[in-house]
C-alpha cells in the first residue's frame, strides 16, 4: 500500500469516499475525514509538526513487533462464546478523553466482524461483541494499535470478581429496599391520618396487612447482610452495629406482626426505615473506596502479561511475565509498559513514571538505568535485564497493599460498634427486668417488647451513618477523599502532623532566586541558558525559561540539543558549544567552576565555547498557602513536625519560614517510617502528610495518612485521605470538618441515649401509649438526620 | 369506598413492582457499571448505525 491511500494524520487506508483533500502550505495533502484534517491543521498551526516525523509513526516494523504479542492462539483464552456471536473484554491504554472512547468505539463498529464496542469511561474496558469467522481477536487488537491505543486482553480475577458481585448484590439489596419502603410509606401515612382521624377497623387491617408484605422482604431480603452479620457477632460474643440494627428492625417486624393479629398499632415503617438508611449509607462508602483505588486498579491491569524473551542465540520467544525470572534478557518495544522490574542493558528511551514519581514529564533513561514495572516506554526498543521476578516487581507489591486496604473492614462505625457492645446487654437486660417484674400480669410479655421496640436503636443506628455519609459527602465536593468513616473518627484525635518536603509544603517547581554572572549581565547570562534549556522538559529547564520569559527575554528556540541524563544539556551555536548543567558536567568538559553555592539551591552552570559564564540558581519555592496553613494547624494546637531527605540547612530554613516545629532531615523512607512509628509508641496520634513514593511507608505507618493530587500511585493507596488539588488548605478543611463531625456524632449519640432514657423507663413501667413511641421514634430519627445535614453548611475557609 | 383504595392500592403496587422490574433488568445488563459515559454520549448525535451503513462496513 503506497502513502498515497494513507490519512497524513492518522495513516489509516482512506475509503475514496471520505476522501478529504486539502492544500496546505503549498502541499496536497490527503485525510480520510475532516476531523483528521482539522486535527492536521490544529497540530501544524501549534507549530507542532514535527510529530509527523515522529519514529513511532513512521516505522511499520514497530507495528509489526507490537502485534506479534497478540497472537490469536493466546487471546482465544480470553474470549467467550455467547450464542452465535463471541465476547472479548479488552483494556485499553492511551485513553485521555471523551473523544479517545468515541473514536475507539466507531472505529471498531464499522469494521466488518464486529457487532458492537462499547467502552466504560470509568475503567477504560472495551466489551466487544464479534463474528469470529469474519474477524479475529488479533485484528481487532491490531486496528486499536493502528489507531494509537495499545490494548490488553482482559479477564477479572478472582477477588475482583467478587467484589463486583458484592456491589451488584448491594445495589440490588438497597434498590428493593427503597422501592418497598416508598409503598410502605403510604400505608403507613394512611394509618397515622387514620389513628387521629379514626379509621374503620377493616380498611386499618387491610392497611397492616399489605404494610407487612412489603416490609418482609426489605427485613429479610435487604436487611440480610445485618441479620448474619448480628448471627455472626452473637456466635463471636461480640455486640456489634449489626446486632444492633438487626435487634432493631426484628423486633420492630415482630411486635408488629403481633399487634396486625391482635390489632394493636404497627411499626413496620420503623423496622423497614432503619435498613433502607443504613444500605445507603454503605453504597456511598463503598463507591468512595473505589473510587480511591481506581487509579492503581488500572495500572496493575495495564502491566503487560506477556514479554519477549532474548535468547543467547538472538532468537526471541513471547513467554508469560510469570516465567521471568532475575538474569533474563527481555524486549520492551516502545509504547509498552514494562512487565517487571529491570535494568536497561542497550537503547536508551523517555520513560513515563507518572504512574510511580508522580512526575507528569517523561525521564530520559538509558543503558545501566533501572526502570519499574508498570512505567510506560515511550521512544525507544530497549533490552532490559529482568531484576525482579513478577512476582516481586514493584507492580506486584502494590498490588498486595491494594488487596489489604480493601480488606479492611468496612468502616462505618468504630464509636457505635463500641457503644453497642455497651447497650445490647444493657437493654436486654431491661427488657428482661420488665417481663420478670410484671411477671404474672397478662401484659407482661407485651411490655417487655415494647422496650424492644421503644429501645429501638433508629437514632443510635443512624447516629453515625448519616454524619459520616453527610461529612464524607461535604468533603468530596470540596475535593478532598476520605478513605473510610473510620478515617473521619482517627483524624479527630489527631494531636501531631508531619510534612513532607518536597513537593507537599513546596510546589516541586523550581524558580531563579539568584544569577552569578562571570562576564556580563544577568539577562546574558539567562538569554544563553533559555537558548540551550528550550529543548528540555526538566524542571529546572522550565525554571530557567520561565524567568526568560517572565523578564521578556528573546532567545531563539532551538532543535537539536543533546542532554546527557542527570548532568545537563549541550547544544552546537554559532558561538561555539553551549553547555548547561551541574559543575560535574562542566568539569567533564574542563571547564573549571568557581564554588557560589547558594544554600537550598540547586545551581545551573553555563560555559560558551569553553569559556564559564556563570551560574543560575534555583530554588523550589514553598507554596502560597502553606505559611498560613501551618499557622492556623499551631494555633488549633497541633505539634508540626517536617521530615525530609534534603540536607539540614535546606530543613531548616524551610522549617523557620513556616514556623515549624521541629524537622529531621536526611532521612530515608525507612526513616521516616520510623520517625512515625516512634511517635505512635509514645502514644501520640500522628498524620503523615506527603507525595511521594519515599513517604508510602511513612503514610501507611501514620494514624492517619494523607496524599496530595499528583502523588504517585502508591502515596495515593498508601494514604486515608487524598486531597484532589494541590492545596493545603484542603487539608486544614478536612481536619475541620472531621472535628466538626466528630462533634454532629457525639450529639446524635447524646440524643439517642437521652431518648432511650426516658423511654425506657416509661415502657418498662407500662405508662407508654405505643403510638407515642412510634412518634417519639420518628422524631428522634429525624433529629439525629437533621443534624448531622448541618455538616453540609460547613464553609470551606481560604487560606 | 373500599373497593376503590383496594383498586388503587394495587395499581400503585404494579406499577412499582414494574419500576422495581425495570430497575433489576438494568442493573443486570450492567446500566449502572458506567456512570460516567452517558454525560459524554448524550452529546454524539450520531446516526444509528442501520444495516444498510453496516454492508458498507470497511474491510481490514
Amino acid at each position: 500500500m503506497s502513502n498515497d491511500d494513507l490519512c497524513i494524520h492518522c495513516s489509516l487506508p482512506i475509503s475514496p469516499v471520505d476522501l478529504v483533500t486539502d492544500e496546505i502550505d503549498g502541499k496536497q495533502l490527503r485525510f480520510c475525514c475532516h476531523g483528521c484534517r482539522s486535527a492536521y491543521q490544529i497540530i501544524c498551526g501549534a507549530g507542532l509538526n514535527r510529530f509527523y516525523q515522529r519514529e513511532d509513526r513512521q516505522s511499520d516494523s514497530l507495528k509489526e513487533t507490537r502485534s506479534a504479542q497478540f497472537d490469536d492462539e493466546y487471546l482465544q483464552r480470553y474470549v467467550r462464546k455467547r450464542d452465535e456471536r463471541s465476547e472479548i473484554h479488552l483494556l485499553v491504554d492511551g485513553i485521555r478523553c471523551a473523544s479517545c472512547i468515541w473514536l475507539i468505539e466507531h472505529i471498531l463498529q464499522q469494521s466488518r466482524g464486529i457487532e458492537s464496542a462499547r467502552v466504560n469511561f470509568a475503567t477504560h474496558r472495551v466489551l466487544i461483541f464479534f463474528d469470529d469467522e469474519q474477524i479475529s481477536p488479533a485484528e481487532i487488537c491490531l486496528q486499536l494499535i493502528n489507531i494509537g491505543y495499545l490494548p490488553r486482553p482482559f479477564s477479572l480475577d478472582e477477588l475482583q470478581r467478587s467484589a463486583e458481585k458484592e456491589r451488584t448484590e448491594l445495589l440490588f439489596r438497597f434498590g428493593t429496599a427503597a422501592f418497598l419502603s416508598m409503598q410502605l410509606m403510604g400505608f403507613s401515612l394512611a394509618l397515622y391520618a387514620g389513628y387521629f382521624q379514626g379509621i374503620d377497623p377493616t380498611s386499618r387491617t387491610l392497611l397492616q396487612f399489605f404494610a407487612a408484605i412489603v416490609t418482609t422482604p426489605v427485613v429479610f431480603y435487604s436487611g440480610y447482610p445485618f441479620l448474619r452479620g448480628a448471627w455472626f457477632s452473637l456466635r463471636n460474643r461480640t455486640p456489634n452495629m449489626d446486632l444492633l440494627i438487626a435487634l432493631g428492625s426484628l423486633s420492630a417486624y415482630f411486635f408488629s406482626i403481633y399487634a396486625l393479629f391482635t390489632h394493636g398499632e404497627v411499626y413496620f415503617d420503623t423496622a423497614a426505615m432503619i435498613i433502607t438508611l443504613i444500605l445507603a449509607g454503605r453504597l456511598f462508602e463503598s463507591g468512595a473506596r473505589r473510587k480511591a483505588s481506581a487509579g492503581v486498579d488500572k495500572l496493575l491491569q495495564l502491566t503487560p502479561a506477556r514479554a519477549i524473551r532474548l535468547h543467547d542465540d538472538g532468537s526471541m520467544t513471547t513467554v508469560d511475565c510469570s516465567q521471568l525470572s532475575p538474569g533474563d534478557r527481555i524486549k520492551v518495544e516502545a509504547g509498552e509498559r514494562f512487565p517487571t522490574d529491570g535494568r536497561i542493558v542497550s537503547g536508551a528511551t523517555e520513560v513515563d513514571e507518572a504512574a510511580v514519581t508522580g512526575e507528569p514529564l517523561p525521564v530520559l533513561r538509558e543503558a545501566g538505568c533501572n526502570i519499574t514495572s508498570g512505567t510506560l516506554n515511550l521512544t525507544g526498543s530497549l533490552e532490559v535485564m529482568v531484576t525482579a521476578a513478577a512476582a516481586d516487581s514493584f507492580v506486584a507489591r502494590v498490588a498486595s497493599l491494594v488487596e489489604q486496604a480493601q480488606a479492611r473492614k468496612a468502616p462505618i462505625q468504630g464509636l457505635a460498634d463500641r457503644i453497642a457492645t455497651l447497650f445490647i446487654p444493657f437493654v436486654i437486660l431491661v427488657a428482661l427486668a420488665t417481663f420478670i417484674i410484671w411477671y404474672g400480669h397478662p401484659e407482661a410479655l407485651m411490655h417487655a417488647i415494647t422496650v424492644l421496640v421503644v429501645a429501638c436503636p433508629c437514632a443510635l443506628g443512624l447516629a453515625t451513618p448519616t454524619a459520616v455519609m453527610v461529612a464524607t459527602g461535604r468533603a468530596a465536593e470540596t475535593g478532598i477523599l476520605f478513605r473510610g468513616g473510620d478515617i473521619l473518627e482517627s483524624c479527630a484525635g489527631l494531636s501531631r502532623i508531619a510534612f513532607d518536603k518536597t513537593g507537599t509544603l513546596t510546589g516541586g517547581k523550581p524558580q531563579v532566586v539568584s544569577m552569578t554572572p562571570q562576564t556580563g549581565t544577568e539577562n546574558q547570562l539567562l538569554q544563553l541558558a533559555a537558548t540551550a534549556e528550550s529543548g528540555s522538559k526538566h524542571p529546572l529547564a522550565r525554571g530557567i525559561i520561565e524567568e526568560a520569559l517572565k523578564r521578556n527575554l528573546h532567545y531563539p528556540r532551538t532543535t537539536g540539543s543533546k542532554t546527557v541524563p542527570g548532568r545537563g544539556i549541550e547544544l552546537k551555536t554559532a558561538n561555539g558549544l553551549l553547555l548547561a548543567g551541574s559543575r560535574r558536567f562542566l568539569a567533564d568538559h574542563d571547564i573549571e567552576t568557581p564554588r557560589t553555592e547558594v544554600v537550598g539551591a540547586s545551581a545551573v552552570h553555563i560555559a560558551l565555547n569553553g569559556n564559564y559564564r556563570g551560574a543560575i540558581n534555583l530554588k523550589d519555592q514553598v507554596r502560597d498557602e502553606a505559611a498560613a496553613v501551618i499557622s492556623k494547624l499551631n494555633k488549633e494546637g497541633f505539634s508540626t513536625l517536617l521530615l525530609t531527605g534534603d540536607q539540614p540547612s535546606t530543613a531548616r530554613q524551610v522549617a523557620d519560614l513556616l514556623t515549624i516545629e521541629n524537622w529531621q532531615a536526611e532521612l530515608t523512607p525507612a526513616d521516616k517510617a520510623q520517625v512515625i512509628e516512634d511517635e505512635l509508641k509514645k502514644g501520640k496520634r500522628i498524620m503523615m502528610v506527603g507525595d511521594g513514593i519515599n513517604d508510602a511507608p511513612a503514610l501507611t505507618a501514620a494514624t492517619v495518612g494523607c496524599a496530595l493530587a499528583g502523588s504517585t500511585d502508591i502515596a495515593v493507596e498508601s494514604a486515608d485521605i487524598i486531597l484532589a488539588r494541590p492545596d493545603l488548605g484542603k487539608l486544614y478543611f478536612a481536619l475541620k470538618l472531621s472535628r466538626r463531625s466528630l462533634r454532629v456524632i457525639r450529639q446524635n449519640l447524646l440524643w439517642a441515649f437521652t431518648y432511650n432514657l426516658v423511654a425506657i423507663p416509661l415502657a418498662a413501667s407500662g405508662k407508654l401509649l405505643p403510638v407515642y413511641g412510634a412518634a417519639a421514634m420518628a422524631i428522634s430519627s429525624i433529629c439525629v438526620v437533621a443534624n448531622s445535614l448541618r455538616l453540609r453548611n460547613l464553609e470551606e475557609e481560604s487560606c | 369506598m373500599l373497593k376503590s383504595i383496594l383498586l388503587l392500592i394495587f395499581l400503585s403496587f404494579c406499577i412499582g413492582t414494574g419500576v422495581w422490574l425495570f430497575f433489576l433488568y438494568s442493573v443486570k445488563r450492567g446500566e449502572f457499571d458506567d456512570i460516567e459515559g452517558p454525560k459524554y454520549r448524550m452529546l454524539d448525535d450520531d446516526e444509528e448505525m442501520t444495516d444498510s451503513s453496516k454492508s458498507e462496513k470497511r474491510d481490514l
